[in-house]
């Protein structure tokens, strides 16, 4: 059954001079449970994509679906959104960011609060859940973060380079740390990356998107087994499967 | 160097100046009928505060204090809140009120005594218009303050109008708002007391003048520590809430 259905979508920017062309005839499939990254020169039209998978921004043409329902507008019992550089609320404890989703919905207290302590469980992160989002560190706020996307049980979460502001030592950590999660919790993920090799550690399937107007130029099946390590990036099949990506990427510039 | 120590020298500055307000006039290294000395200003302090004359005075500018802050708060930050969220409102305005801001307020004075005669009405115009400008800029930066990023993300999450003010716009912009509270009030103060000294029949800056005038010094000064006491702690407190609200600004 496919999570997500995106459906010969357009967007154009208005402009000046009748309009910017940012995505074009852009269409998508997702089984349920599968991790797909999207990759794609800076400028593509990614997260303008990610951002209407959301419901955030609309686009000017075309439909999408997720689990079986019309996106129109934010709806965060089906999707779950992470944004780059955590974007916690400083105001708020790591617990109460995780629980900011539940507390708009009314949630009673105790509720949010014993979900909200799975999550922080789930990401690794229990004990620190007193902490205010200084307190942590940039891998650590992005695990609050990935906590907050996860705690209305969504079945789709979208990721925007969510590692981007990380250092490569936390980058490759926190790949491993969302394969893990992403395993226990069976969510279908849209991921972007600018990595490729986050790409084809990460992914089932791997989109590559032109650059603009932004279309989907490959689809490429990452055919490594799971649980996925650390050693798989040295192999011949992850240097063929890499390599590819970028050819692709280096013929749209 | 130490919290301690930083105190410690804090306190030592503080009695050195005291000591040599004490001192000095004392043993005539300045004039005494220019610099009373502390003790003597001191005592004048505590049969001021026993006189119904300065009560009646204290009175009155607590009023007019109180009523110009209620009255140049809440417009201010309405009217700055509206220049920084509505853009048309914002193009037109902006620049205007950035060149009045910029002219000194008492100038105006004069003309605040035409429009509404001696009184309190014209106290309490003259501070509320000293001090509007200043809370519609900081205003319009608190609102500038939010990150849309935040408010991208409460979306995402699914929040309303209303939950984006209240939980978003509200918790970003309260350590700028406190801040203009408390500078707002300093301009409040100052609005106030020039204008009672400029032309007034009551209030503690009208008493001032008239000390000040009559070359009464250990009153003078005694009003000045009136005044500073008020100010320094009013400062302080609002300070003290900032600092609460604003632990997670670093």
């Amino acid at each position: 059954m496919s999570a997500i259905n995106v459906d010969r979508l357009s967007h154009v920017y208005s402009g000046t001079e009748g309009g910017v062309p940012a995505l074009q005839d852009i269409t998508i499939d997702v089984d349920a449970g599968k991790f797909v990254v999207i990759v794609g020169p800076s400028g593509c039209g990614k997260t303008s994509l990610l951002m209407m998978l959301a419901g955030l921004r609309h686009q000017t043409r075309g439909a999408i679906t997720v689990a079986g329902k019309r996106i129109a507008d934010p709806d965060p019992e089906r999707v779950g959104v992470v944004f780059q550089e955590a974007s916690l609320f400083p105001w708020l404890s790591a617990l109460d960011n995780i629980e900011f989703p539940l507390a708009l919905r009314g949630t009673p207290r105790d509720d949010r609060r014993r979900r909200a302590e799975q999550m922080l469980t789930l990401v690794g992160l229990e004990g620190f859940g007193a902490r205010y989002p200084h307190e942590l560190s940039g891998g650590m706020k992005q695990r609050v973060s990935i906590a907050r996307g996860l705690v209305q049980d969504p079945p789709v979460l979208l990721m925007d380079e969510p590692f981007a502001a990380l250092d490569e030592q936390t980058r490759m950590t926190m790949g491993h740390e969302l394969l893990r999660i992403w395993s226990t919790t069976r969510k279908t993920v849209v991921f972007i990356t600018h990595s490729l090799t986050e790409a084809v550690y990460l992914a089932d399937e791997v989109l590559v998107m032109s650059a603009r107007p932004g279309r989907i130029i490959d689809r490429i099946e990452i055919t490594l087994p799971r649980p996925r390590t650390y050693e798989m990036m040295a192999t011949d099949t992850f240097g063929r499967l890499r390599e590819r990506i970028w050819q692709q990427i280096r013929k749209t510039e | 160097m130490t919290q301690a120590q930083v105190v410690l020298a804090r306190l030592a500055l503080l009695g050195l100046v005291l000591a040599a307000w004490q001192f000095l006039p004392r043993w005539g290294v300045v004039d005494a009928r220019l610099l009373p000395a502390l003790g003597d200003v001191l005592a004048m302090l505590g049969q001021l505060l026993g006189r119904s004359q300065v009560h009646e005075a204290i009175a009155v500018t607590a009023a007019e204090v109180a009523v110009a802050f209620v009255i140049a708060v809440p417009l201010g930050a309405a009217i700055g809140v509206l220049a920084a969220e509505n853009d048309y409102f914002g193009q037109i305005f902006k620049p205007m009120l950035f060149y009045v801001f910029s002219v000194p307020k008492s100038i105006f004075l004069p003309m605040f005594i035409l429009i509404f005669g001696i009184g309190f009405e014209q106290k309490v115009a003259y501070a509320a218009f000293s001090t509007i400008f200043i809370v519609i800029m900081s205003a319009t930066a608190a609102v500038e303050s939010v990150k849309s990023d935040h408010v991208l993300v409460a979306r995402s999450c699914g929040a309303t109008r209303t939950q984006i003010l209240l939980r978003i716009y509200v918790p970003s912009m309260m350590p700028v708002l406190l801040e203009t509270l408390r500078i707002s009030m300093i301009f409040n103060f100052t609005g106030v007391m020039i204008a009672e000294m400029y032309a007034s029949r009551t209030g503690i800056g009208h008493l001032i003048a008239n000390w000040g005038e009559n070359f009464q010094m250990p009153q003078l000064f005694a009003g000045v520590i009136l005044l500073a006491a008020v100010a320094i702690l009013f400062n302080e407190v609002v300070r003290h809430l900032e600092v609460r609200v604003s632990a997670w600004r670093t």
